[in-house]
């Protein structure tokens, strides 16, 4: 089992305006089993995209240790997959290229790149866009190339970093099925951030709240799966939960 | 949160800038002085201080500054004082901007050191080809950049301050001028550039006092140690020119107003 | 007037076919009057000939070999030149660009010698290597080098930090984002590096030629100006005018509004 596992994980900094070291992340610990999809929520500030760029390797570690299946993880890679929160697709790759991009890093054949690449776009229902540009593609079709961009690479965690806070909010709720849905399909561990508690209960199997670089509490969501809005938003325990999570975030 | 600025910001950005420099002459020093480098091929540094403390000493390069600067602040002045007011009037009408438009690129394309020849054959020797050098380059590519700049303005904002009531010189100093503002101070840092470099050339071959004679002169002779203090002098001397005149004046236009043009 | 009007119509129809078109007609009444002027001798014909003659030294010299020689030397030593230039500058522009201790210990120093400026070099390269071909492409590398360096850093420092991100988390090695990432990333900056540099390399080009001159367009107006030939002279500025224009126009600045449009990047 794939597990990560995050050991009194913290991350301080100097602040030469502040003329103070500040403390972004307080001793974080967390288990995510393989499978799992986990929300982490909180206010602006409370240090989870910080978080979510240790684990993902791209700054490094105060204290603590983080460790994936067993061994503790330095610097990027493409184990732990990325979805950035502004997309940041290869412009000047068309969206194959981009997809496409991962296992060409692991070094396949180029026909294997292309069919594992278009593999993932229909996954992602995207087949027809396979040669266009990414400034081509509206904020929501260049998020979900963001998406399959990292899951074709296989990774064993995903982390995703406020993904849809860039698109309209219909958009959104269509990305978030969608994202259940592949999720369902393939399975990955996926570490999710964001500040929408809305949107952190109705992805995730387990939501954990943050606030000031600390947990404040872990809350399970027990809600059937696949989830759909229109009745997730009238079910009786996605609403008790997050007004849980809610009072939980407001209160910090 | 506003980012407060340290107190030393200037002298330290000013010390960031000239400590490498500090290690380059303390290199070339030990490079010169390890490898027993032929003076008559690269001088040392005590060399050099001392050729320009005498060039300074019996005012021969105050001669030379004081020829060179002068050249390029006539050319310059003279440039601009008809390049702008030519280059707004071809501006304003968008038939004519875009028929002259070919015609004064291809003259800013070719702007200065190709005319030194028939410069010199036209002027002499002397201060007027050079001047008329330095002249060229400038206009050239502060006409074209204001007649982009001018023409670029939209049309409705010219509309809307006409509306609103604004005449003939209202409308040059109110509209256009600001609107083309960033082109020009682009077209004159460009055009000077080229002014910079076309003045030490032609002074190379057509005249007998200014920084590229200065240089050219010392060749004659192998005295390298003038040759390089005379580098020295050119190098600070367009660094002055560029941190004190044109990037205050890039960033009191272009900066200010939020507005980037390119030509 | 109705005329007149007929012609701006088939003017107009005529450029939007054919844009071109719209680049070259200005000239033709620029040369009616330059023609009219040397005919009028407003100033004295051995100073100021008209076009006709320019035209028929320009055959005569492309007859005797002596035109397509010098052009072809000219054109040889930037290209040669240009292509050391932005072999240095290139990389030398990444590692500025990536690197902020290199940037720190390096910006003031390209910076001066950029503000030396490749001319005054020439007088101590006379000296070291005499009026020679390596004096001449020294020359241009050095003037190529610093706006390739500069505008090459400039492009690597806008690649945002999260392409680079993604491309890691991709599993790319740091070479393999350099390759795949930073340098696509600043093309379009290194264009208008290209195109800058080549914009000052032509004159030093021409100016080496002049003083150091051996062959070239540029020998070929001083030694016509020792000669007092004026024909020749407006010759090559014409030749150098008109290549630059169309090398510049029509080559370099459309690929700086390719790389930069196709992909929606910005240029500079």
């Amino acid at each position: 089992m794939k597990n990560l596992t995050l050991r009194e994980l913290s991350k301080t900094y100097f602040d030469p305006y502040a003329g103070a070291h500040l403390t972004a992340v307080h001793d974080v610990s967390l288990t995510v089993q393989q499978g799992e999809f986990v929300s982490i929520v909180g206010p602006s500030g409370c240090g989870k995209t910080t978080l979510l760029n240790m684990i993902a390797g791209f700054i490094p570690v105060s204290g603590g240790e983080i460790l994936l299946d067993g061994r503790a993880v330095k610097g990027p890679g493409p184990e732990r997959g990325v979805v950035f929160q502004s997309f940041a697709l290869f412009p000047w790759k068309t969206v194959l290229e981009n997809v496409a991009f991962g296992p060409k890093m692991r070094g396949l054949p180029r026909p294997e790149c292309e069919s594992v690449a278009r593999e993932y776009l229909a996954l992602a229902g995207l087949a027809h866009a396979a040669d266009r540009y990414p400034n081509e593609l509206s904020g929501g079709m260049q998020q979900r190339v963001g998406v399959v961009r990292a899951l074709a690479n296989n990774p064993d965690v995903l982390l995703m970093d406020e993904p849809f806070a860039s698109v309209d909010a219909q958009t959104r709720m269509t990305l978030q099925e969608e994202l259940t849905r592949i999720w369902q399909e393939r399975r990955p561990t996926i570490i999710f951030i964001t500040h929408d508690v809305g949107e952190a209960v109705f992805l995730a199997d387990r939501v954990v709240v943050l606030s000031k670089g600390r947990v404040l509490k872990e809350l399970g969501v027990a809600l059937p799966r696949p989830r759909a809005w229109d009745l997730v938003i009238e079910d009786s325990a996605y609403k008790a939960v997050s007004a849980e999570v809610l009072h939980l975030v407001r209160s910090a | 949160m506003l980012a407060a600025r340290p107190r030393f910001s200037r002298p330290l950005a000013a010390a960031t800038f000239l400590a490498p420099l500090l290690v380059l002459l303390l290199l070339w020093e030990g490079l010169v002085r390890g490898f027993g480098v032929d003076p008559r091929v690269f001088p040392n540094v005590e060399s050099v201080a001392r050729a320009g403390f005498d060039t300074l000493q019996d005012g021969s390069l105050l001669r030379h500054v004081g020829a060179s600067l002068g050249r390029v602040a006539v050319g310059t002045a003279l440039a601009i004082v008809i390049s702008i007011p030519l280059g707004v009037a071809m501006g304003l009408s968008p038939v004519v901007s875009g028929f002259l438009t070919p015609l004064f690129r291809f003259f800013s394309v070719l702007a200065g050191i190709a005319w030194i020849p028939i410069a010199t054959l036209w002027f002499g020797y002397g201060f007027g080809a050079i001047t008329f050098v330095i002249f060229n380059a400038v206009f050239f590519v502060v006409a074209y950049n204001t007649l982009l700049g001018v023409a670029s303005i939209p049309l409705p904002l010219r509309h809307a301050a006409a509306s609103l009531g604004a005449g003939g010189w209202t409308m040059l100093t109110q509209v256009l001028l600001p609107g083309a503002l960033p082109n020009i101070v682009t077209g004159v840092r460009t055009g000077l550039g080229f002014a910079w470099r076309g003045l030490i050339a032609a002074e190379m071959i057509a005249t007998n006092v200014g920084l590229g004679y200065m240089l050219f002169l010392a060749r004659d002779f192998y005295r390298t140690e003038v040759i390089v203090f005379g580098m020295i002098v050119i190098g600070i001397l367009w660094l002055l020119i560029d941190r004190l005149l044109l990037a205050p004046l890039e960033r009191a236009t272009i900066e200010r107003w939020g507005m980037v043009h390119r030509a | 007037m109705t005329l007149l009007l007929k012609a701006w119509g088939l003017y107009a129809r005529l450029t939007a076919r054919y844009p071109a078109i719209r680049s070259i007609v200005p000239f033709i009444p620029v040369v009616a009057l330059w023609a009219a002027v040397a005919e009028a001798e407003v100033f004295p014909r051995a100073f100021f000939p008209g076009p006709l003659e320019v035209a028929r030294s320009f055959v005569s010299l492309v007859y005797k070999g002596i035109l397509p020689d010098y052009l072809e030397d000219s054109l040889l030593r930037l290209a040669v030149g240009t292509a050391a230039g932005m072999a240095l500058g290139i990389p030398l522009g990444v590692l500025v660009g990536l690197n902020a201790r290199a940037r720190a210990m390096l910006w003031p120093v390209l910076l001066f010698f950029q503000a030396i400026g490749d001319i005054a070099w020439l007088p101590i390269l006379l000296i070291w290597f005499g009026f020679s071909l390596t004096t001449m492409t020294f020359v241009i590398v050095y003037t190529v080098l610093f706006p390739v360096v500069l505008n090459t850093a400039l492009g690597v420092r806008r690649v945002p930090v999260e392409l680079h991100r993604a491309a890691r988390s991709l599993g790319a090695s740091h070479a393999r984002v350099v390759w795949e990432v930073v340098l696509p990333g600043a093309l379009p900056n290194i264009m208008t590096g290209l195109r800058n540099g080549l914009g000052y390399g032509w004159r030093a080009l021409i100016a080496a030629e002049i003083i150091v001159g051996t062959s070239g367009i540029g020998f070929l107006m001083f030694d016509a100006r020792r000669a007092g030939s004026v024909v020749e002279i407006l010759l090559g500025m014409i030749v150098l005018g008109l290549l630059w224009y169309i090398v510049d126009s029509w080559v370099l600045a459309p690929i700086e509004r390719a790389t930069g449009q196709r992909w929606g990047l910005v240029t500079q």
